[in-house]
């Protein structure tokens, strides 16, 4: 007996809620599909142009790919770096792990601008020219903290215990990682990968600061739309979702696999 | 040797291995930036360029000089505003999927339909808002198509309330998941016995579900105020003059007045209010760990 209270009224609550969660996104997707110059109402009539002028700009697409590249960094980098902090912070204590806990989540609370303009100034003291690849460390230490917080909360319900019997075993360490801690964190580990990679994509507050020359996709459309607002920037806001929904689905399946839960969780 | 200081110094071996890495990377990639943070804070600048010093004027000029108080303000504001906003608007969806879902397919799918509007593209989203609300938008069409209007209303963009507006949209997928996580942990046990025990549904509700879930959604509303305070996109595109937040001050102080100085004493102020705030949501997500 978990039905607490009115079905009828928890629900329709709960879906006009959901229905204003989408109401925005179906006006976007609507309205890239009208032969209008600009968005707004009235609606003219079906056109797939704004789709087609948006395969035709290499400067867009080009900044696709600079996003997906950076992307790719910093989920390489957030696991390179996150799964050795997150075993570190379940198997060990050490001094000063409570200020170490709090640094790595630090970047979650504070403005990306701050974030940004501190590691600004770090590269212009190094003379680091700005390129996709500063973006790319910025992001990474922003983002690893996903990493860590999934990796460690993964470790901490899977307890010692196996490993421990694995050592005992006669295993080594480096077997004890790959044989047991691994393939147990394995599913979180992906989750986190897809939420870093989802934030990375979307990243703007630090990539502002960052940019080289070169453009990832949100700072495209950031001057797209302070420029002009066509409709071509609703073709690639429903393009951008539909590419989410297709990762997300991909990505639960993905861990479904692996275990018994979702993984993808708030953060 | 005894096995227990051999397993010691094997345990120590280990942490190095697998601390230092991480550690040097916070080391040069984050204390040494914040660092300079605080060192460009203590300076000044003379006709743009920077002139390294010992000074505490700027740090006092956040507190003392407007608008940079105000601004601060005004954009906690706006974040609390918001974290209120979303936690009423998730809290419904969360309660559906944790007390009135039964099946695991049910469950799965309107998990997917949260997770969706999350992961969408945050300019596009804040950026729907604004097609939504202007002046030829979508809402003023239709109130001016129902007659309700004779002509299109200007204050519905360009202010503070469309930015609330906005961010509670940006911010609500995110509460519903940290709020369902709370209460999914909840034990159906403890709502039977509530009811067994002669407790009306207003009661396990007010007395039970809500007290027991408050830890975490305070934790949860820490992360969406701290999120959108510091945003600088939705005042951006959606907000008007009186809605300038702290991000848009502290960028148009390196890119108009050149004033790094000013910029990082912010930056120095914001990172100690932050410190501040993890170590609140810290201390309640310990609290809410409680094994029921």
């Amino acid at each position: 007996m978990r039905d607490l209270g009115s079905r009828r009224i928890a629900w329709s609550l709960g879906w006009s809620v959901i229905a204003f969660l989408y109401a925005p996104l179906l006006v976007m997707a609507v309205f890239s599909f009208n032969d209008s110059d600009f968005t707004g109402l009235p609606f003219l009539g079906f056109t797939w142009r704004w789709y087609s002028m948006l395969l035709a700009d290499d400067r867009l697409l080009e900044s696709v790919w600079n996003s997906v590249y950076v992307a790719l960094g910093v989920v390489g980098l957030s696991t390179l770096f996150g799964l050795p902090a997150a075993i570190a912070l379940d198997r060990f204590e050490f001094p000063g792990k409570r200020w170490f806990g709090r640094l790595v989540l630090l970047p979650i609370v504070l403005p990306g601008v701050i974030t940004g303009v501190a590691l600004l100034l770090f590269y212009m003291a190094m003379h680091l020219r700005l390129s996709l690849y500063t973006i790319m460390l910025g992001q990474g230490t922003g983002l690893m903290c996903v990493t860590i917080t999934e990796v460690t909360a993964r470790l901490r319900q899977m307890g010692h215990s196996v490993e421990e019997a694995a050592r005992t075993m006669g295993a080594n360490e480096w077997e004890v990682f790959q044989k047991v801690t691994l393939p147990g964190v394995l599913p979180a580990l992906i989750g986190a990968m897809l939420i870093s990679f989802s934030i990375s994509f979307d990243e703007i507050a630090v990539t502002y600061l960052l940019t080289g020359r070169q453009n990832t996709l949100p700072m495209t459309l950031w001057s797209l739309l302070r420029r002009e607002a066509t409709p071509e920037v609703n073709a690639v806001s429903t393009l951008v979702i539909v590419a989410s929904v297709l990762l997300i689905v991909f990505g639960t399946w993905l861990s479904r696999r692996g275990s018994g839960e979702p993984v993808v969780s708030p953060g | 040797m005894s096995d227990a200081t051999l397993a010691m110094g094997r345990d120590r071996r280990q942490l190095l291995l697998w601390l230092a890495p991480p550690l040097l990377w916070f080391a040069v990639f984050m204390v040494v930036p914040y660092g300079m943070l605080f060192y460009y804070s203590l300076g000044s600048t003379d006709y743009m360029t920077f002139k390294p010093g010992f000074s505490l004027v700027n740090l006092a000029r956040v507190f003392q000089t407007e608008p940079y108080l105000s601004v601060l303000i005004k954009s906690a504001r706006i974040g609390a505003l918001t974290a209120i906003g979303a936690t009423i608007l998730a809290y419904p969806v969360a309660f559906c999927l944790a007390f009135h879902t039964r099946s695991a397919r049910s469950k799965f799918i309107i998990y997917l339909l949260v997770i969706v509007p999350w992961w969408a593209a945050y300019l596009v989203k804040a950026y729907a808002w604004k097609t939504i609300l202007g002046t030829s938008g979508i809402l003023n069409a239709v109130l001016l198509n129902l007659h309700v209007i004779s002509e299109p209303m200007t204050l519905f963009l360009y202010n503070q309330f469309s930015v609330v507006l906005t961010l509670v949209y940006i911010f609500t997928p995110f509460s519903i998941l940290s709020i369902y996580a709370q209460l999914d942990r909840i034990p159906t046990s403890m709502l039977e016995a509530s009811s067994n025990l002669g407790a009306t549904t207003f009661e396990t509700l007010t007395r039970l579900v809500i007290p027991l879930s408050l830890p975490g959604v305070v934790a949860g509303g820490i992360i969406t105020f701290a999120l959108a305070t510091g945003d600088f996109i939705a005042p951006a595109l959606v907000g008007g003059p009186d809605a300038l937040m702290i991000s848009n001050v502290v960028i148009n102080l390196l890119g108009v007045a050149f004033d790094w100085p000013m910029a990082a004493s912010i930056g120095i102020v914001v990172i100690g209010i932050g410190t501040a705030l993890i170590s609140v949501a810290q201390y309640l997500e310990h609290r809410a760990q409680v094994r029921y």
